[in-house]
């Protein structure tokens, strides 16, 4: 009767020594917890709470003013340009420098050596800020001294003036480009997808050199006579995750861009606000009008797109294309 | 199903010549390996048969047509890859109806969604999907149709590979190493079931491996291919018991064959001194080898040929494989010993190994055989 049942002496004292580790643990992750939610979270629930006010960085107090914010956003027509100027730019530059980009990975990897020096080309754009580049572009597109109506304007006289675009310009004068409402949101485009189609070039690049060479052979052995049936076959496949990646990158660089919109016309997106796109807008609000209250209602509107899309993207990977 | 031809193929990559003028005559129906060591340019040949490469030089028909300037597409060959190579987005029944769907059906009628209105895909679709079951069902593989290549294992996945290949009914089925990723047990039962395929196909099997069991246990003829050409091609029991070249007698067995020097003193052909016979002409080369298969060494007291130690042993239940570091010149030889002998081989133990002259081999020194000396050597011996 003197020996004790070992078991029954475990089951004391393993809760105290779960316990323990259970503490240990706690302690160990808190500061990376604590930093997490004061950088991270703290900032957008702070957003989001005063999306919910009128207050202005300075002044002492806020008003509660519910749900006027978000009521402003969807009644006033300067709003309705932000959503019509954002999404022209995501429609326009996600699809077009997304396929520009395939296509170029797919042109630069069936190279050898040489594909290096292309890839570096494309990619400089990426690499020079787009601020810098803008003040290029700026001068480029001067509506008199500028390169691009310089060279339009030597077309004319030209057979070239068959074509309407010319000939009204010959007669009229060529777009005024960022002057005009409706050429600028088109330029900030054709920026936003000389810009970034190099970028999308090198994630596809990526992609294509997972692939795996000998499905090629079995795709040649099968009958894929052609380049688009074996693209079809092997290629598009097998870069399916690329893509959803790329499209989402592209979608959320695309939701934010600004620094194009900032350079060309830092006093107000754009002739009659054709390019008041969304970021700028939030720039526009809470730092330059400090009207914080309806610049985190932009920011919180932006987040639920880029959320929307990362879960989107979420479920093509898990749903469509992870084999 | 039909003949094929291999005329004096070449193939440089840059300087180095892989492929040094490859002559090989297959005949319809008939189960070839190419079996070699790796980097012999086995591969090569299978990809340039397939089309996949182009030769340097030499002309390669198919059935009587030259098809060297045709592409792979359109040789009406099937292949079976090393890494299966499926298409990882598609099921088990998607990838084996790919070949089919690429030779019979229009490009309107593979799209995804018109597709299907075209006229004649439906009926096209269910000769398909008819063809594929009956493949699946050959292949015992019917339960994995809807799964993806990623949910299978290895051995599935290469039947999936070899559905693919015979779905349709090619001129030939080509086969790059498809046993190497599987374990070895899977890998024997495998090679049964290739060998059983091919004498219910009746088709033609062009088998590209380094492995020589595989080659010897399912083809009808082995090319043993070594740097950059075909040293013999022949029966497995030819390739075996009577090799042309040294190399191919040292490839083909395990163990591998022992391989001791022999030389000409007059007429006499001696063994580490040791008189063999003395009946060789004197045209015959002074420094020769001698090829002796560790099953044609006997252990033996009486007047031995050979004396040594035994310094390992490998005991298989079957057989003992016991290596014999020999007096003479220290050089180890393989013996192949019945289990009982067993008492006989410890380790350090003296033995004398005697063998037949008529199971010897004999190579010159730049190793290509020797019959006339073989033939001289045991006429000898027999009057001896």
């Amino acid at each position: 009767m003197v020996a004790i049942d070992p078991s029954l002496a475990a089951d004391v004292t393993k809760p105290k020594a779960d316990n323990r580790q259970a503490r240990t643990g706690w302690g160990l992750a808190a500061p990376a917890l604590i930093l997490m939610f004061l950088i991270l979270l703290v900032p957008i629930i702070a957003a989001g709470v005063l999306s919910f006010t009128n207050y202005s960085l300075g002044n002492p107090s806020f008003d509660w003013v519910g749900l006027q914010n978000y009521e402003r956003l969807f009644t006033r027509s300067t709003y309705e340009k932000m959503y019509v100027a954002t999404f022209t730019y995501v429609v326009t530059v996600v699809p077009i420098s997304v396929g520009l980009g395939l296509g170029a990975a797919l042109l630069v990897h069936s190279l050898g050596r040489i594909g290096d020096i292309y890839k570096t080309i494309y990619f400089l754009p990426v690499m020079a800020t787009l601020l810098a580049m803008a003040i290029a572009w700026e001068f480029m597109l001067h509506p008199t001294i500028g390169m691009v109506n310089r060279t339009l304007e030597m077309a004319c006289g030209t057979w070239f003036e068959v074509i309407p675009f010319f000939a009204d310009g010959c007669a009229e004068g060529f777009p005024l480009w960022l002057g005009d409402r409706d050429y600028a949101i088109w330029v900030v485009c054709f920026i936003g997808i000389w810009q970034g189609f190099g970028f999308n070039m090198v994630l596809f690049l990526a992609g294509l050199t997972s692939v795996h060479r000998e499905l090629y052979h079995a795709a040649e052995m099968d009958g894929a006579r052609s380049g688009w049936e074996r693209f079809r076959l092997v290629t598009w496949p097998a870069l399916g995750p690329t893509t959803v990646f790329v499209v989402t990158i592209s979608c959320i660089r695309a939701f934010q861009v600004f620094d194009t919109i900032e350079a060309f016309w830092p006093q107000g997106g754009g002739p009659n606000k054709s390019a008041y796109v969304m970021m700028f807008a939030i720039f526009e609000k809470g730092i330059q009008q400090n009207l914080i209250g309806i610049g985190s209602a932009i920011t919180m509107l932006f987040l639920l797109f880029v959320m929307f899309l990362t879960l989107i993207q979420r479920w093509l990977v898990e749903r469509k294309v992870h084999y | 199903m039909s003949d094929l031809q291999i005329a004096s193929v070449t193939k440089h990559f840059g300087e180095t010549s892989v492929l040094k003028g490859v002559t090989l005559d297959v005949k319809d129906g008939e189960f070839i390996s190419l079996v070699g060591p790796s980097g012999c340019g086995k591969s090569t040949l299978l990809r340039i048969i397939a089309g996949l490469e182009t030769p340097t030089s030499g002309n390669i028909a198919i059935g009587g047509i030259n098809v060297t300037q045709l592409r792979a597409a359109d040789r009406n060959l099937s292949m079976v890859f090393q890494s299966y190579a499926l298409y990882p987005h598609l099921t088990v029944a998607e990838n084996i109806a790919v070949p089919l769907q690429m030779r019979q059906m229009s490009a309107l009628q593979r799209l995804p969604v018109l597709g299907s209105i075209v006229p004649g895909a439906r009926t096209q679709k269910d000769d398909i999907a008819q063809a594929v079951r009956h493949a699946a069902e050959m292949l015992e593989i019917a339960a994995l149709l809807d799964r993806k290549p990623g949910q299978l294992s290895g051995g599935q996945r290469q039947r999936v590979a070899l559905g693919r290949a015979l779905v349709r009914d090619p001129a030939a089925f080509l086969l790059d190493e498809p046993l190497s990723n599987l374990d070895a047990k899977l890998r024997v039962q495998t090679r049964a079931e290739i060998a059983e395929l091919h004498r219910r196909l009746k088709a033609t099997f062009i088998y590209v491996t380094h492995d020589q069991v595989e080659a010897m246990t399912m083809s009808d003829r082995i090319a043993v291919m070594m740097g950059g050409e075909i040293l013999q091609c022949a029966a497995p029991d030819v390739i075996y018991e009577d090799p042309d070249d040294i190399r191919v007698a040292e490839f083909i067995g395990s163990p591998k064959i022992n391989i001791l020097p022999v030389e000409r003193n007059g007429t006499a052909l001696t063994v580490f001194d040791q008189v063999l016979n003395s009946r060789l002409s004197i045209d015959s080369p002074k420094v020769m080898q001698m090829g002796l298969r560790p099953e044609a060494l006997q252990l033996t007291q009486s007047a031995p040929r050979l004396t040594g130690r035994v310094v390992h042993l490998e005991n298989l239940g079957s057989e003992v494989f016991a290596q014999i570091a020999l007096d003479s010149d220290g050089s180890r030889v393989t013996l192949r010993a019945m289990p009982e002998q067993r008492q006989n081989l410890g380790l350090g133990a003296p033995v004398g190994l005697s063998f037949d002259l008529n199971a010897a081999m004999i190579f010159d020194a730049g190793g290509a055989r020797l019959r006339q000396v073989e033939l001289a050597a045991t006429r000898a011996a027999e009057v001896a």
